[in-house]
């Protein structure tokens, strides 16, 4: 089957540029999620692959064929909301079977493709049940079930979970996961929840005021961020930034930071003067006794966080950053100052422009 | 340091429901409290009756060393961010911030520098002179936190202020909200339904589960120590988990069983004689359960019912027998685990937590018995 290509897609609301001049395509086969905050345009653009909203500009085809002008009843796409939609007083099953007669598919044919959405559901024992006598999750199933039984080629779900409770989370996302391994459509999934996308998506697309920022498989966007805006955007709390100089000094490119016991060898052309070292919280070496390429901090203030894990802010020359420890010991945690190492290999560095500039940094004493 | 709030037995129900029961709370001067609970556990109620907005049924409240029974709202001086914090469309941000002391009839000579001051703290200077349909969320949960600190006063109320908004704004505004208070050096008491948050902000916690206190105390003596099952049960993310079981004596030695586990305990000091056996819940932190990769001792197998990555960490949610565990792993950089695997995991005894079933109140904890 083949993916969905978008091509110098822009749409504007008047003076707002929701969408702005983007090219991409959703593979088959794999679940690509539209990450980023509010008003970042994802929900526009699977509107517009859905034909809810007509693009001011640019292009989306399906394989060779150009959707751009078609009306949606005619995208063969599967579409999921934020509130499920069931209609309540008729049955599970017939419930799954309204589109199928919509589309006038033979009898024998739409029992066997309900009973296949609900087996993949795990609804089998809900069919004959009324669809008002649900919980929110069997009913987002539900909708789930007949987005997929008239075998769609793409299926849209546009935040799903947002009407679930926390502990219905898991078992939706337990059986999304499940259920992705066995489709071979273009799956587009809508959240701005970055442990949703991280668990869920095969890549994820992030956006940022229109524009996708970044898009990669999950573990690489996460490690690797090309700007600012990914290393901040994801992860709880998000990646620390720290201004850093760059300069000349005896023939040799250095860079220099108060998180840095001496300047640092950096192999790169071109780079500003001023940089930002980014780190994450968790990438952050802390220790009360000396390390060896640690400088000494502050400690401001330490708090327990997700899994018993602990924040430590800490402070260097008027900077605060934040790091987090796994299994600190008693003497760390009553230290009122500590060491603080950031591991070459964990930095990553980014230009005046925000964006990610590769570059080896080595210690220069021995 | 001097105590200026104090609940006292006090207890309040709507119409049959009892809402709150038994609720005895001191807030000293300067203390950031946080009023743990979840969704509708009578947080807001508990804030309304120190403002004077619902009256209790039972017990007294104490406000600056003063019993309030006959004190009328507005000459209690306490700032207030509502939850709901409706800002008044047609007002421009100024006066929306200034609103307060409008009602309380200052001059707008007075006001002007307070409005500004209230404003610079929270960073929304610039936005004085514009009308609430032109902020964005945060900027108007800033100025709904303005308008509440605009009463000079020395204790602020904040009635779940974060509720709502997304993730990498509240990730700010905590940062924001806590150093507000170092500069206010007033008391704020601060109810919210969100683990960390709590963990986060306060240099008090009282935990709210049941209609009653179940527990307050500093943030990390009552998460590593918890005194009470809600504690453990809800003061965390992800929450802890819990199984049922009974504590025995054997030869003068105390045995305790769940479906899962078995292992020998150590009573708290100073309890009185319990039955034998007794109801027990125990309960373990999901970061407690530990990845074995090697067949060890005491190790269980669970099947991955779903491995969510938070980034830094990842929640691995298992289904042992028939029981389901939550664990965390601080480390999520392997990423290899996935719905349907099989992993190995183990747990020391002295990581469970014990409590009796009938009152909630912690008997004790595990020991680990390596010559078993």
């Amino acid at each position: 089957m083949p993916e969905i290509k978008i091509d110098n897609l822009t749409k504007r609301f008047k003076e707002v540029v929701a969408v702005d001049d983007l090219t991409f395509s959703f593979p088959e086969g794999q679940v690509t999620c539209l990450l980023g905050p509010s008003g970042c345009g994802k929900t526009t653009l699977l509107r517009m692959i859905a034909g809810l909203e007509a693009p001011t500009s640019g292009s989306i085809y399906f394989g060779d064929i150009d959707l751009t002008q078609l009306p949606p009843r005619k995208r063969n796409i599967g579409m999921v909301f934020q509130y499920p939609v069931v209609y309540r007083g008729i049955s599970v099953y017939k419930n799954i079977e309204l589109p199928l007669l919509k589309r006038n598919i033979p009898a024998n044919e739409r029992r066997q493709r309900i009973e296949e959405a609900l087996e993949l559901l795990n609804l089998q024992d809900q069919a004959d049940k009324d669809s008002s006598q649900l919980d929110n999750v069997s009913r987002q199933k539900v909708s789930v079930a007949r987005a997929i039984s008239y075998h769609p080629d793409i299926i849209l779900f546009d935040e799903p979970m947002t009407n679930i409770d926390a502990n219905s989370r898991v078992q939706f996302s337990h059986f999304f996961k499940e259920l992705s391994k066995k489709l071979n459509q273009v799956i587009v999934y809508v959240t701005h929840d970055q442990t949703e996308a991280m668990t869920l998506a095969d890549q994820i697309a992030l956006m940022e005021d229109g524009r996708m920022v970044q898009c990669n498989e999950p573990r690489a966007l996460y490690n690797e961020p090309e700007e600012v805006f990914g290393g901040w955007f994801l992860g709880n709390p998000g990646m620390n930034f720290i201004a850093a100089r760059c300069e000349q000094a005896a023939g040799k490119n250095v860079l220099s930071s108060s998180f840095f016991p001496s300047p640092l060898g950096i192999a790169t052309h071109g780079l500003d003067r001023e940089v930002t070292i980014g780190i994450r919280p968790e990438h952050i070496s802390v220790s009360e006794t000396a390390l060896s390429n640690a400088v000494n901090a502050k400690v401001k203030r330490k708090s327990i966080t997700v899994g018993g894990q602990f924040l430590l802010v800490i402070e260097v020359d008027q900077v605060e950053v934040k790091a987090k420890v796994s299994h600190p010991s008693n003497e760390l945690m009553s230290a009122k100052s500590v060491w603080v190492e950031f591991p070459l290999e964990h930095i990553v560095l980014f230009n005046q422009h925000q964006k990610r500039v590769h570059a080896d940094l080595t210690y220069l004493r021995k | 340091m001097d105590t200026v709030v104090e609940f006292k037995a006090v207890s309040k129900q709507y119409g049959k429901l009892p809402v709150l029961e038994d609720i005895d709370l001191a807030v000293k001067q300067d203390d950031f409290m946080v009023i743990y609970g979840l969704p509708s556990s009578g947080k807001t109620v508990l804030l309304r009756l120190l403002m004077g907005l619902e009256f209790p049924d039972a017990g007294d409240i104490i406000l600056r060393g003063e019993n309030v029974r006959h004190m009328p709202p507005k000459v209690r001086n306490i700032g207030y961010v509502p939850q709901d914090f409706a800002l008044i469309p047609h007002k421009t941000i100024f006066e929306n911030i200034a609103y307060p002391l409008r009602l309380i009839k200052k001059s707008t000579l007075e006001i002007k520098p307070v409005v500004q001051r209230a404003a610079s703290m929270l960073s929304i200077e610039e936005l004085l002179d514009k009308l609430p349909t032109q902020l964005s969320g945060g900027q108007k949960q800033r100025v709904a936190v303005a308008r509440g600190i605009v009463k000079e006063t020395d204790i602020y109320l904040f009635d779940d202020p974060l509720a709502g908004l997304d993730f990498k704004l509240r990730e700010r505004l905590i940062d924001d909200l806590r150093q507000l208070q170092d500069e206010i050096a007033a008391c704020f008491i601060y109810a919210t339904s969100d683990p960390i948050e709590s963990l986060t902000l306060a240099a008090s916690i009282a935990v709210l589960h049941d209609r009653t206190i179940a527990e307050t105390g500093e943030p990390r003596s009552i998460y590593l120590d918890p005194r009470h099952l809600s504690t453990m049960d809800i003061l965390g993310f992800p929450r802890a988990n819990l199984f049922d079981g009974h504590l025995t004596k054997n030869q003068s030695k105390l045995h305790c069983k769940t479906d899962l586990f078995e292992f020998p305990v150590l009573i708290d000091a100073g309890l009185p004689t319990m039955k034998d056996p007794l109801a027990v819940t125990v309960a373990v932190r999901p970061e407690k359960i530990q990845i074995v990769s090697d067949i060890d001792v005491n190790f269980l197998t669970a099947d991955i019912y779903l491995r969510e990555d938070l980034g830094a960490e990842e929640i691995i949610y298992l289904n042992v027998q028939d029981c389901s565990l939550t664990m965390v792993n601080p480390s999520s950089q392997n990423g290899h685990y996935d719905v349907g695997d099989q992993i190995n995991i183990r747990i020391d005894a002295a990581s469970f937590f014990i409590f009796e079933k009938d009152t909630g109140n912690r008997v004790g904890k595990g020991i680990n018995n390596f010559n078993a």
